[in-house]
């Protein structure tokens, strides 16, 4: 469905999963939800991920291909 | 219903009742449409706490209330009227006469006991997969 480096992009910064949650305002929950694509994030969501990590959404978030 | 299988003494509350919709096929009911009558309200009573309680419980906000919350409430609540329809469907099937009655009294209250069911559930999958994350 989607697949995404919200992962590999936490190791870089080195912040754990509970860090990025509270930077972002939404639980811990979301997070380990999104890393095991179980959930895909509302645009705004993804908006400020993107920001938090300092790249771009294309470079974190990824389309399957078959969508 | 409930009330009938327990052994204590209910409370009879006698009040005057409006049915809008009595039994206004037989001629010598007791609650005639559109009339004043006497009814012992005891079991409406429980129905309207037993309703409003439990959508309360189900529908009040969590803790820390986020999009992902919010997708997990709505899949469940599809889950629960699905689940609750299916088991309809059985009853319309398997159960008649009486017992059916009792069924559909049932039936009026178990969509919200479902979906609370199946929301803390999922909650608990998830916050358990947590504690194997970092």
């Amino acid at each position: 469905m989607m697949k995404n480096n919200i992962r590999v992009e936490r190791a870089i910064k080195n912040i754990t999963q509970a860090k990025l949650a509270e930077i972002i305002g939404v639980s811990r929950q979301t997070i380990n939800a999104m890393e095991l694509n179980k959930y895909v994030p509302s645009t705004v969501l993804a908006l400020k991920i993107a920001r938090t990590f300092e790249k771009r959404v294309d470079d974190i978030f990824f389309l399957d291909d078959d969508d | 219903m409930i009330l009938f299988s327990n052994e204590f003494e209910t409370p009879s509350l006698e009040m005057k009742v409006f049915p809008l919709i009595g039994d206004s096929a037989s001629f010598l009911s007791e609650n005639k449409s559109m009339e004043w009558s006497d009814n012992n309200i005891t079991d409406e009573l429980a129905s309207i706490l037993l309703i409003v309680g439990g959508l309360i419980v189900a529908f009040s906000k969590a803790k820390d209330e986020d999009e992902y919350i919010s997708k997990i409430r709505t899949e469940s609540l599809i889950w629960a009227t699905y689940v609750n329809y299916g088991i309809l469907i059985l009853a319309v099937i398997f159960v008649y006469d009486m017992a059916f009655f009792n069924v559909m009294i049932y039936n009026m209250f178990t969509i919200l006991f479902f979906f609370i069911i199946r929301f803390h559930y999922v909650l608990y999958i998830t916050k358990k997969s947590l504690n194997y994350e970092e």
